[in-house]
């Protein structure tokens, strides 16, 4: 352990600083929260308002009813604003308003979602690099960490870029809607803004501290870091989540839109949750793909054997990590949607049956892209795998089972077709697409790709080992039966679908992802234990990948991106005329919906624009690489890198 | 083993011949019927068989030193598809569904062929024979492309800049979203939150449950329950209210929604669309029981705007009937259609 030097300290104290500014706005904030009115949910008025209770102006205090938890408060806000067409409300240029936020938004969230997933990947891989006992491994995964930190710190600076220019953009184009919801989200803003300090020291101390910080202790305290970044990363993007939820599904104010003074209500609407769970695991996926993507272009343009090893390897963890987050990211869109139903019925039909219902088909068609591409590329990976070739030959099948569940997943249910094919169809429902159409069907589709996909890693897994333990033969027998029911339980609950009432069906999809979810964790833990002492039918050759892979790796990244893209339109979109969902009113000219081309080729711009940016942040990680010191360089000259010995 | 190989072989060709000479119309296009109620998991049972017939026929001719180069085997399993699709299902899909499906198979064979580096080269080596121009052949081949892909790509880019007369495709939302609450007769009724007041049990009390127990069997037949006969003079409460439904809807909504709810009534094909077809899953089941309610009572006319362009004659049901007859008939068509209304708990 040795003694304390004053490295060591200053980690330490360091450390200490950033726990310290982490807390600090909890601190600031207590009065704030106590002083917002308390819980009004508990019953009563707070004890600050009851003291006054005796005093004359208590007569004067206005009460009113919380628009979503029914609870009274007092009115501390002023009402919603009731805007009008006109250059007051809706300052303009000789532009629609709308499309220039919509672009500043999307980037601002790419990057945002960029930086705030990668120092999670950094995390996992620095500490996988702390406990592995291969040292040329650790050192490996101490640099790829040291990689993703670098691409990230460079994004993080466009980030607060972006960030300053939505709010400009917010200030000039929409100010009475920004100033009502400033208002509103009053009490937290300097808890943001103080936030994004504790993240940008940590993040920079986390960064140049790396090398000092490199052993022994210290670099538990330097992955600890990591941790209270996350921490602060992911409180930052609850608060920022909390904003559009409360647009969505508006809370903590009465049918004017008065503030009533609990905060926590105002943050902890109806869709407050499901969309940080769900957006903490998109961009983790998304992350994932970025890298992968980063690690993909540099493949292709590496000139040497060990670069395409190193980013092979590399595309190959990020791939890895990304999926890993895909695989319940329906499961998390999933229960997002469902209480969006229990909110409001009406948006849940607008959002999947309605005006956006086609907008959810495209979704679909990113989703099923997204895991054709995942199994594509780990088929690709068994081919630098010497043994592999005996499960290459099942590709067929598993491609068969996965366009099937494909083409399910996106029948749409209303259906584009000239009024001639609608009289030849014989009425507006069809006996095949109307059956897959609905959610049963899709349920039953989704999962068996996944369960495909859980099977295609576990081959991938297996390419070059023969499990050598005694019960190998019952093993085998047991994984192909627990796939094989697996199956059939997920198809037979689709079809049983049919035949239960809704809310029943609603409920089959809980015993539908939990067998998709035992495929994951016990089969994947069954193989592993079989793979134990594994005989290696020959070594993994990494950077003798085909070509196709890496176009599957940046098909992955491009698909993260416009799905990204377009979820987060269709989020926008379903408040249909309202900024507060029936709260505030938008008058602006353009409360309007657009047309699903319109939006698609916006949501191209937007990825195009990104990733031309993000190239250019590549770039300047590439310069940062060729002004590396050689020692920085971990393999030893003259040798290939050695794989990760495990998966 | 060999024998029931060359048999699985012998049936799936003839499977696949049957079905060659349906394409080309030498037989009716139904001789082997899609049976209506399974026809999903029909299409896909008939398509992994096909899938195996292929895979036997291949091995059985590769083994006999036959066999079918790759990439002659991916682009006729992809022709299969789009012929299959076009010509096997009935009704026709329209040209829409039909594109993202070639689509997502032709994807699907991209990914068959290339899974493996061995299959890949294979794949690509008739492509590459003919861009190297190693024989005559392929260069006269080469040639060839080399004049009609040119030829070909003008006469899209010349189609496309035609004037078009055909009517413009529709983006039609059937369910649209309903509005928060509906007045009729003067009663506003929350979405939401409304019940059909004769959904009851014996004891007169609103229960889904009791009413989901009694519906008919939902299946081709449309089979009674034991003991809930809604015709027998004694039935009470629910059932009662399901008959008094029918009298309603044969009095007035058969017409055009047809005597078993499937929007085949005798005026249904003066529509187009045609009238909802209620024992779709995609209607009556993915719906509230009060969108229903909303949807009859304010008809074609009074759909949203999200709907456009409200290809919905049905009248407005407020004028004719009264709220009770309403939610009875609402009540009867679930009941007779063997669906459950949607709840969201």
């Amino acid at each position: 352990m040795g003694g304390l030097t004053p490295n060591k300290m200053l980690s330490i104290l360091a450390l200490g600083a950033m726990v310290g500014l982490l807390l600090l706005p909890i601190v600031v904030s207590m009065p704030a929260l106590a002083g917002g009115g308390g819980t009004p949910a508990a019953g009563g008025p707070p004890p600050d308002v009851a003291k006054k209770a005796d005093t004359p102006e208590a007569a004067k205090v206005e009460k009113a009813r919380d628009v979503y938890y029914k609870t009274e408060g007092i009115v501390t806000g002023a009402p919603a604003p009731k805007t009008a067409d006109n250059p007051q409300f809706y300052p303009r240029y000789n532009f629609e308003s709308r499309v220039l936020l919509w672009i500043a938004n999307q980037q601002h969230l790419y990057y945002g979602s960029f930086v705030l997933a990668v120092p999670i990947f950094c995390m996992i891989i620095e500490f996988m690099g702390i406990v592995s006992k291969d040292k040329a491994m650790a050192k490996k995964y101490d640099q790829l960490a040291y990689d993703f930190i670098k691409i990230s710190l460079t994004a993080y600076s466009l980030t607060a870029i972006l960030g300053g220019i939505l709010i400009f953009t917010f200030l000039t184009l929409y100010p009475a809607f920004f100033g009502y919801l400033s208002s509103i989200f009053r009490p937290v803003m300097h808890i943001y803004a103080l936030l994004f300090v504790a993240e940008s020291g940590t993040i920079y101390i986390y960064y140049y501290g790396w090398d000092r910080m490199k052993e022994g202790l210290l670099k538990w305290i330097h992955v600890s870091m990591s941790v209270v970044l996350n921490v602060i990363g992911t409180t930052l993007m609850f608060l920022a989540n909390s904003w559009i939820g409360f647009m969505m599904s508006p809370a903590g104010v009465d049918e004017q839109g008065r503030f009533l003074g609990n905060i926590w209500h105002s943050i902890h609407t109806a869709l407050w949750n499901p969309l940080n769970v769900h957006r903490l695991l998109g961009n983790m996926a998304f992350g994932g793909g970025v890298v992968a993507a980063y690690a993909a272009y540099r493949f292709l343009a590496s000139k040497t054997d060990e670069e395409r090893a190193h980013y092979d390897w590399m595309g190959y963890i990020a791939m890895a990590i990304g999926v890993a987050f895909l695989i319940p990211l329906p499961f998390a869109g999933y229960w997002l949607m469902r209480e969006v139903y229990a909110y409001r019925q009406q948006m849940g039909i607008t959002l999947m049956g309605g005006l956006l219902a086609w907008l959810f088909i495209i979704q679909a068609t990113m989703i099923g892209i997204l895991f054709l591409s995942s199994n594509y590329y780990l088929w690709q990976a068994m081919g630098r795998m010497r043994g592999a070739e005996k499960y290459q030959r099942y590709i067929k099948y598993m491609v068969f089972v996965l366009v099937c569940g494909f083409l399910i997943f996106i029948t749409p249910h209303t259906i584009v077709m000239t009024p001639a094919e609608l009289k030849a169809m014989g009425g507006q429902q069809h006996p095949v697409l109307g059956n897959y159409g609905v959610m049963s069907a899709k349920n039953g589709g989704i999962n068996v790709i996944i369960t495909t996909t859980v099977l295609s890693f576990i081959w991938y897994q297996r390419g070059n080992k023969v499990p050598m333990v005694s019960w190998a033969k019952f093993g085998n027998i047991f994984m192909g039966c627990f796939f094989a029911l697996a199956y059939v339980n997920i198809i037979w609950l689709a079809i049983y679908g049919y035949y239960i009432p809704a809310n029943v069906r609603v409920g089959l999809s809980v015993p539908q992802v939990a067998t998709t979810l035992s495929c994951l964790f016990f089969m994947t833990a069954l193989n592993l234990v079989m793979l134990k002492g594994a005989k290696q039918s020959g070594a993994i050759e990494w950077g003798k990948i085909s070509v196709r892979s890496q176009y599957a790796l940046i098909m992955l990244a491009t698909a993260f991106t416009w799905m990204m893209g377009l979820m987060g339109y269709i989020r926008s979109s379903v408040r249909l005329f309202w900024h507060v969902n029936e709260i505030m009113r938008d008058n602006s000219p353009w409360a309007y919906t657009h047309t699903t081309g319109f939006a698609a080729n916006m949501i191209s711009f937007n990825v195009l624009f990104f990733w031309l940016t993000i190239l250019f942040v590549f770039f300047l990680a590439t310069l940062g690489v060729k002004k590396a010191p050689a020692e920085a360089k971990v393999s030893v000259p003259g040798r290939v890198p050695e794989p990760a010995t495990g998966h | 083993m060999r024998v029931i190989l060359l048999a699985g072989a012998v049936i799936g060709g003839i499977a696949l011949v049957v079905f060659l000479v349906m394409v080309a119309g030498l037989l009716p296009p139904q001789t082997i019927r899609l049976v209506e109620g399974y026809m999903p998991m029909q299409l896909l049972a008939e398509l992994a068989f096909f899938v195996a017939v292929f895979t036997l026929i291949s091995y059985l001719l590769k083994k006999n030193g036959l066999g079918i180069p790759r990439f002659w085997q991916g682009i006729s399993f992809w022709l299969f598809i789009i012929l299959y699709l076009k010509y096997r299902i009935y009704p026709p899909i329209p040209f829409s569904v039909r594109a993202i499906y070639g689509t997502i198979a032709m994807v699907g064979v991209f990914m068959w062929m290339s899974g493996a580096e061995d299959d890949w080269k294979e794949f690509k080596k008739p492509i590459l024979n003919v861009l190297d121009a190693v024989t005559p052949f392929h260069k006269a081949l080469r040639t060839f492309y080399l004049i009609a892909i040119p030829i070909i790509l003008w006469g899209f880019s010349y189609n496309s800049f035609l004037p078009n007369l055909d009517e413009p495709i529709e983006l039609r939302t059937v369910h649209p979203a309903p509005p928060a609450s509906t007045k009729v007769h003067g009663k506003t009724f929350v979405l939401q939150t409304a019940s059909n007041p004769y959904r009851v049990n014996a004891e007169g009390k609103y229960d889904q449950e009791y009413s989901n127990k009694l519906i008919t069997e939902q299946s081709m037949g449309r089979l009674l329950k034991p003991d809930a006969n809604p015709w027998d003079p004694k039935a009470e409460g629910y059932l009662k209210f399901v008959r008094e439904g029918g009298e309603i809807f044969f009095q007035n909504c058969h017409f055009c929604h047809g005597d078993n709810l499937n929007g085949r009534g005798l005026h249904a094909f003066a529509f187009n669309p045609i009238p909802a077809n209620f024992t779709d899953p995609g209607t009556l089941a993915q719906l509230q029981e009060t969108f229903v309610f909303w949807r009859v009572s304010k008809g074609g006319i009074g759909l949203p705007r999200e709907s456009f362009p409200w290809a919905s004659v049905m009248p407005p049901w407020e004028q004719h009937l009264t709220t009770d007859e309403i939610w009875k008939v609402v009540l009867f068509e679930y009941w007779h259609t063997g669906y459950y209304p949607r709840t969201w708990d």
